[in-house]
């Protein structure tokens, strides 16, 4: 084994076994919560779970995963050594430590915050100390994979950098950008104040920075299941990409408008006038964009792998799809809970209808269905394709694989559809436990059941997973190798800079960022806000 | 010119091939920005505004946050005079004054009043008396305040808290938050029965009371004020929900603990005081 596919496990199987962690002590919080498993547990216990689910998911699965999915394909696109190896170890132990660090407070009930950092309730200062050390991780990664591209150009001057690798690039661009909002609240606000040097902390600054990072974080988790479908999934269905450029065009837009939009996260905060919501609530309708190109390109390039397999008609070519691969099936599954997904989150975006649902299981639904749907879903079938090509074994049956997708998808559903229901319904979200005695309340309780059941299902299909990726470190069955990317139906052979770099790109962030919230934040160095004693959890 | 045109042709120089995508993307870029600070910051509060009987420039001042924003219609003002039930206000100069107090002046300070009712290290020797070793700072110097001002009465302590130097009294809540920590997490050390440690693990909705560790546990959640009651005089805790239940304490912020504790049957309070005692060192 090569080292960096040891490098690349390494990472993913840190993540996966966050992943695992978290989806236990998930279904523990649905079953708390739900009318079965009323008042067990206590309210500190519940929260102490939601922050440690949180951070497992969204900080260690994501980052490591993204990591580990960055050296992979700095190697395989780009065709050359990784540089820097040393530097990509060092960063995989900060991180890890930094996982450590950030556990131990939350294990001892010192750090039930939530994964959000929202002042005044600050946790340990360790909670906060371990989580910069993950990010720090992923910056030493950014810059390794800049180093990657810009070596891979000096080497081939003029031609386009492999998609895979430029999207990639996009991400770890995207990601230092987006980091600066939360390392300025922590280093500034947060941290001081959980080390008790202030006792008062500006809520509002402090909320306005956190959501300058909230929502493109979203993206940087996003991005590795849009890497797949634009240089995996054609590949996998036996067809080509439609277009190489569009995916160019995907990944810029994806750089610049996830950042200047973040304030739609604040639509019912107080601090802000309604005149800058708007500027970000319309930015917020472009980042709708590069996902409708997405679903274009990709459905485009899934009918020409369709018909070049015999299908014919209108919708003929859906059927005449390899769906037995896992790669082709994560894809379809994925699409329908990205549907589903994207039209709750444009109810969201709406400053009138975000009322309606703010800070209801709406949310909660939204966001499972999203990242824990489809955006997990394409984490595991880049797993299923890429774990043949670190191990060089190769599964025994694909049967499990699409049973364990199957399963992810029907419990997502299950799950998510009820609390977007319940959320109408105006069940509160980020409580502890309900009150089912209340009439109102016990309406709730079969629906709760029933995304209960999909919880399960979840859990199953969790298990199932890690099942089926550690029966591979023991397989028999030797890999043959194959090729993994996707040739587009017009190979490019000569991209603009533009479309071949970041220069352009990140001069067009700056402005945006300066037009977007340097009013905003501006205003609370003006004018000082009244600010609110900090809570420490001890 | 369109990207399919481009991978056809051979360009001579990148730069000439660059130049169409500099001009277009930042064009494309600031249109859609400019056009929402158009519509967000000047078309729509002015037309908006004009409904609501608003000039021009008092719309935008107000979309941006410039000018508070307030009910098109003014609502009548409330002339009733405020009556607080505490004077204390955690502005963030108390606050600094409280994190930076002077323990040495507080244990001098203390040798001399306070000793022979709540011990040198905060542990009294009579339930009539609070135990205030390992108390939470803000909660000691909230209470001598409300005594000094008269918002609690007590025969001795309203005199006592009145003699004090204004100055002292940070020290003194400092010194006795510092003595050893009392045990925070009673639950551990005695058995309660159930429908106690629900109702302060969970509270009861259906009698509006909120859990008792939702201010009541050492961490963050409650006001800053609320005390530590864990390894209290199960005596004085009874005594106190009792005041509270009939009115006769009532320097609680919101009237918050006067409800609780209206609401509550004496065996909840024996229960909950048990509760708290526990495992006293």
């Amino acid at each position: 084994m090569r080292n960096v596919d040891r490098l690349c496990l390494a990472h993913f199987w840190v993540a996966f076994g966050a992943f695992l962690f978290a989806c236990l002590i998930g279904t523990w919080q649905m079953w708390v919560r739900s009318p079965l498993g009323a008042n067990i547990g206590t309210p500190g216990q519940y929260f102490m779970s939601v922050t440690a689910h949180g951070v497992s998911m969204a900080y260690v699965l994501t980052t490591f995963f993204i990591m580990g999915f960055g050296y992979f394909v700095a190697v395989t696109a780009l065709n050359r050594p990784l540089p820097g190896r040393l530097w990509a170890w060092a960063a995989f132990w900060i991180a890890l430590l930094g996982v450590v660090v950030t556990i131990i407070p939350i294990g001892l009930g010192k750090a039930s915050v939530l994964f959000t950092f929202y002042p005044p309730l600050t946790a340990s200062a360790w909670f906060y100390i371990g989580l910069v050390l993950v990010v720090a991780g992923s910056w030493i990664w950014c810059v390794l994979m800049l180093v990657a591209m810009s070596a891979w150009k000096r080497e081939h001057p003029g031609q386009p950098v492999p998609l895979a690798m430029f999207a990639t690039v996009a991400n770890a661009v995207m990601w230092l950008w987006t980091t600066i909002g939360v390392a300025v609240q922590l280093v500034f606000q947060v941290i001081p104040a959980a080390l008790g040097l202030v006792q008062t902390i500006d809520v509002g600054l402090a909320r306005t920075l956190f959501s300058w990072t909230l929502h493109a974080i979203v993206y940087f988790w996003l991005i590795p299941a849009y890497i797949a479908f634009y240089t995996m999934v054609p590949r996998a269905a036996g067809g080509r990409l439609y277009s190489d450029t569009m995916g160019r065009l995907t990944f810029i837009l994806f750089l610049i408008y996830s950042l200047p939009v973040g304030m739609h996260h604040l639509l019912m905060d107080p601090q802000h006038g309604n005149a800058m919501k708007f500027v970000q609530v319309l930015l917020t309708a472009f980042v709708a964009v590069p996902t409708l190109l997405t679903i274009f390109t990709i459905t485009a390039s899934l009918e020409i792998a369709g018909r070049l397999r015999g299908g014919r008609g209108l919708f003929g070519w859906i059927a005449a799809l390899p769906w037995e691969r896992p790669m082709v099936l994560a894809t379809g599954l994925g699409f329908v809970m990205l549907g589903f997904g994207g039209f709750g989150g444009i109810i969201n975006m709406g400053y009138g209808m975000n009322a309606m649902v703010h800070n209801t299981s709406w949310v909660t639904a939204h966001f499972h269905l999203i990242f824990g749907g489809s955006v997990v879903i394409m984490y595991f079938a880049i797993a299923y394709e890429i774990w043949p090509r670190l191990t060089g074994r190769d599964h025994m049956s694909l049967a499990p694989l699409r049973m364990q997708l199957w399963l992810w998808f029907v419990g997502m559903m299950v799950m998510t559809l009820p609390w977007h229901w319940l959320g109408l319904q105006g069940q509160w979200r980020r409580v502890a436990n309900f009150n089912y005695a209340d009439p109102i309340i016990a309406g709730w309780g079969p629906w709760v059941v029933v995304s209960l059941v999909g919880g399960f299902v979840l859990l199953i299909s969790a298990l199932l997973f890690v099942r089926n990726l550690a029966v591979l470190h023991r397989g028999t069955v030797v890999a043959v190798p194959r090729a993994l990317y996707a040739v587009a139906v017009h190979p490019p052979k000569r991209v603009p800079a533009a479309l071949n770099g970041f220069g352009l790109w990140n001069v067009l962030v700056l402005v945006l960022m300066v037009l977007a919230y340097g009013f905003p934040i501006a205003q609370f160095l003006i004018e000082p806000s009244p600010s609110a004693i900090v809570h420490r959890v001890r | 010119m369109t990207m399919s045109q481009s991978h056809e042709r051979t360009p001579s120089d990148p730069h000439v091939l660059d130049q169409p995508w500099r001009l277009w993307a930042t064009v494309a870029v600031m249109s859609t920005v400019l056009m929402g600070i158009l519509l967000g910051v000047v078309v729509i509060p002015v037309v908006q505004g004009r409904g609501a009987g608003l000039d021009a420039f008092t719309a935008i001042c107000r979309a941006l946050g410039l000018l508070p924003g307030s009910p098109a219609q003014p609502q009548p003002l409330d002339r009733t005079p405020p009556t607080p039930v505490s004077q204390v206000v955690w502005t963030p100069d108390v606050l600094q004054i409280l994190a930076r107090a002077d323990i040495a002046k507080g244990r001098a300070k203390v040798q001399e009043v306070c000793i022979a009712c709540h011990g040198e290290a905060g542990v009294s020797p009579s339930p009539d008396f609070p135990h205030l070793a390992g108390q939470s700072g803000a909660a000691i110097y909230k209470q001598l305040h409300d005594y000094r001002t008269g918002s609690r009465v007590h025969p001795q302590m309203t005199d006592v808290a009145k003699a004090l130097d204004e100055s002292t009294i940070p020290d003194v809540a400092a010194y006795y938050a510092g003595q050893p920590q009392r045990n925070l997490n009673p639950v551990t050390l005695a058995e309660s029965p159930r429908a106690i440690v629900n109702l302060i693990e969970l509270g009861d909705p259906s009698r509006n009371i909120p859990p008792c560790a939702a201010c009541h546990r050492a961490g963050a959640g409650g006001p800053i004020e609320a005390p530590v009651l864990a390894e209290q005089h199960a005596e004085y805790l009874i005594q106190q929900l009792k005041l509270y239940a009939s009115g006769q304490r009532r320097n609680d912020v919101y009237a918050r603990m006067r409800l609780i504790a209206s609401r509550l049957i004496e065996e909840e309070m024996k229960g909950l005081a048990a509760y708290y005692r526990a495992g006293f060192r």
